[in-house]
């Protein structure tokens, strides 16, 4: 039997992960209020060879195009960490959070703060020193707040895909004045990409949820994503680390993929249909995407502009599992 | 360490008598019963005082049907009740709180994965995704969400201390069906990820923490050829890992399998010098159980 069959018993499987019965149908399934969906949105793809030198002058380049208003404002800088594997590229890269952090900054943000709660890893010391990331705090002077135990507020979600009335958010996201987003650039095994929408799975408090935020699996992963975009209530931004992304089986035991490109935005949707044409995936593809690109944001090439590198100049084929073939259906 | 983590448990205990996950924050069920046990097991008046105010809290916060919320601030059962039956029972007060939390436990079952996924593990199972056997129940970390290997651990640690005062075949069919899932879950190589051993034909890596306590929770069979292989796995993975959280348990785990403690004592001690371990209480109370000989109160 292929891959392609078993994953979709993977998927009732692994974690305990199941389609659930609400699933993701045409009728509408948000509240009005969820609403975030702009006429066009603007995406910026800017070229960075390595993570060494020049990354903070980038990631300012990659501010200013936005013309955010920074000066003053609280900043939650929310990367991916999920595990430690020394040979992988399974994180967002410690160099890259440090350019964040001192980009904010003297964009005028008046505090920094590194937040994330990681899907696998209850052993957060291991995982933060480990990873360099703890070093990169220490030298930065920056506070790290473990989002799986941090105090947590319930909210209405703002869509219905999943069938939750509530979801219970760390209060360090909800008292930000801006949560960027800043994922990997990565396949992954049961949601076909993972990037700044799917990085917010890491907002959930797993001390609520547990690890891997199971009962979200059991609610379908792509509803989840859904939920958590429509209901999160703060501005949001998205920087994805493509200067090294994973291709395969991600998110954890894929293969490293040079693509040399970090993607800006203010619309997380449109980011994400964007990073994902920069794998040769159709974002149309994604079955959370296609529904976010209803009511969050954009993923239709004609409403998104596009600065900085012309995609073409840094698109890379990213390998997909077999079951993912659908996904380079347009190439 | 034990001074200055007893001490730094003390200053971090909130006006509830709780504990939260860093100091601060709002009280956990899980993150209290674990710093009420580490500090009511040290002679100290403080320590004492403490550890008092801290059985408070959880007496006090115990669903009339015998589960413990996550927290102060969400009041769903939790997967922590386990925890909470563990710190009343070792430190022997409130022992009807106890027995009505390990009843509670007995009664929680996990979702099932279904009929068809089933079918296809007896048949088929190469058609699956996932190496498991889904018939296999253990605990979940919540309500209608599948058995995993750390709560699992956490309700067999629970049952086997407090089954003395749980006569029936219930309590010992959900212990030795717990225990077979565990074994089930666990790597190649020995030892336990957080969740499975295989998926989509990768083998997963085990995790420190993780496989000390499953270790802790399996103690009774530790001749099993597993048990062996996984406590070679996990000193193996030791060469890595360096945090509180994992060297604590580590150390509670070789305490039970009757090891020489003296390194793993010694390397707790000079990591908590270096890091603190970054502020989290969880990690700074067990760190104090596994110095103070705190394995046997999470023996059978």
């Amino acid at each position: 039997m292929s891959l392609g069959r078993r994953a979709f018993l993977g998927g009732a499987l692994a974690a305990g992960a199941a389609s659930a019965g609400h699933g993701c149908t045409d009728a509408p399934r948000w509240e009005r209020s969820a609403v975030r969906q702009p006429s066009r949105s603007r995406v910026a793809i800017l070229p960075a060879a390595a993570y060494d030198g020049g990354l903070v002058e980038v990631v300012l380049r990659g501010l200013r195009l936005f013309e955010l208003p920074l000066a003053g404002k609280r900043i939650v800088l929310k990367p991916n960490f999920v595990e430690h594997d020394p040979k992988g590229v399974v994180n967002t890269h410690p160099a890259l959070v440090a350019a964040a952090i001192e980009a904010f900054r003297r964009a005028g943000a008046r505090q920094v703060v590194v937040a994330e709660g990681p899907g696998h890893y209850r052993d957060t010391e291991h995982l933060l020193t480990a990873t360099g990331l703890h070093a990169v705090l220490r030298e930065h002077r920056t506070r790290y707040v473990d989002l799986n135990n941090d105090d947590v507020r319930a909210l209405r979600v703002g869509s219905h895909y999943t069938g939750l009335g509530h979801l219970y958010l760390p209060e360090t996201l909800l008292e930000a004045d801006l949560l960027v987003s800043m994922p990997k650039l990565k396949t992954h095994h049961w949601a076909g990409v993972t990037l700044s929408l799917k990085n917010m799975f890491g907002c959930i408090p797993g001390a609520v949820y547990g690890w891997p935020k199971n009962v979200l699996h059991w609610a379908g992963i792509h509803q989840s994503i859904v939920d958590i975009n429509s209901t999160l209530p703060v501005p949001r931004f998205a920087i994805v680390d493509g200067i090294v992304g994973m291709e395969g089986n991600g998110p954890i035991q894929g293969d490293a993929r040079r693509c040399g490109a970090l993607v800006f935005g203010d619309d997380p949707v449109a980011v994400d249909a964007t990073a994902a044409r920069l794998m040769t995936i159709d974002p149309r593809q994604i079955r959370y995407l296609a529904q976010a690109g209803r009511f969050l944001g954009n993923v239709a090439e004609e409403r998104i502009d596009q600065a900085g590198e012309p995609i073409d100049r840094l698109r890379q084929d990213f390998r997909v599992l077999p079951m993912f073939r659908a996904l380079k259906s347009f190439a | 360490m034990t001074r200055s983590g007893q001490e730094q448990l003390v200053a971090s205990q909130n006006r509830d008598g709780g504990w939260g996950a860093q100091q601060g924050r709002a009280s956990s069920t899980e993150v209290t019963a674990l710093a009420t046990l580490a500090l009511g097991r040290l002679d100290t008046p403080a320590s004492r005082a403490s550890a008092t105010r801290g059985l408070r809290w959880l007496a006090a916060r115990q669903h009339d049907d015998g589960a413990w919320p996550v927290s102060a601030r969400v009041d769903h059962a939790s997967w922590a009740t386990a925890l909470a039956v563990l710190a009343l029972d070792g430190l022997g007060r409130e022992p009807v709180h106890a027995v009505r939390g390990a009843r509670w436990l007995v009664r929680r079952t996990p979702r099932t994965l279904g009929v068809a996924v089933s079918l296809l593990h007896r048949y088929a199972p190469g058609t699956l995704a996932v190496r498991l056997n889904p018939d296999l129940k253990g605990w979940a970390w919540t309500a209608d969400a599948a058995s995993f290997v750390e709560p699992t651990c956490y309700a067999l640690l629970a049952l086997k201390r407090v089954r003395r005062h749980l006569p029936g075949a219930a309590v010992t069919g959900r212990i030795d069906e717990a225990e077979r899932m565990v074994y089930d879950r666990m790597c190649r190589d020995g030892g336990w990820n957080y969740g499975n051993s295989t998926v989509l034909e990768a083998e997963l890596w085990p995790y420190a923490d993780v496989t000390a306590l499953a270790l802790l929770a399996l103690a009774e069979h530790r001749e099993r050829e597993a048990n062996q292989q996984s406590l070679r796995a996990l000193r193996g993975m030791l060469h890595e890992v360096d945090s509180g959280l994992s060297l604590a348990w580590a150390t509670l785990c070789f305490a039970a399998y009757g090891q020489d403690l003296t390194p793993w004592r010694a390397r707790l001690v000079e990591r908590y010098a270096r890091t603190a371990f970054l502020g989290e209480t969880k990690a700074v109370a067990l760190a104090l159980l596994a110095l103070s000989g705190g394995a046997e109160v999470l023996r059978a």
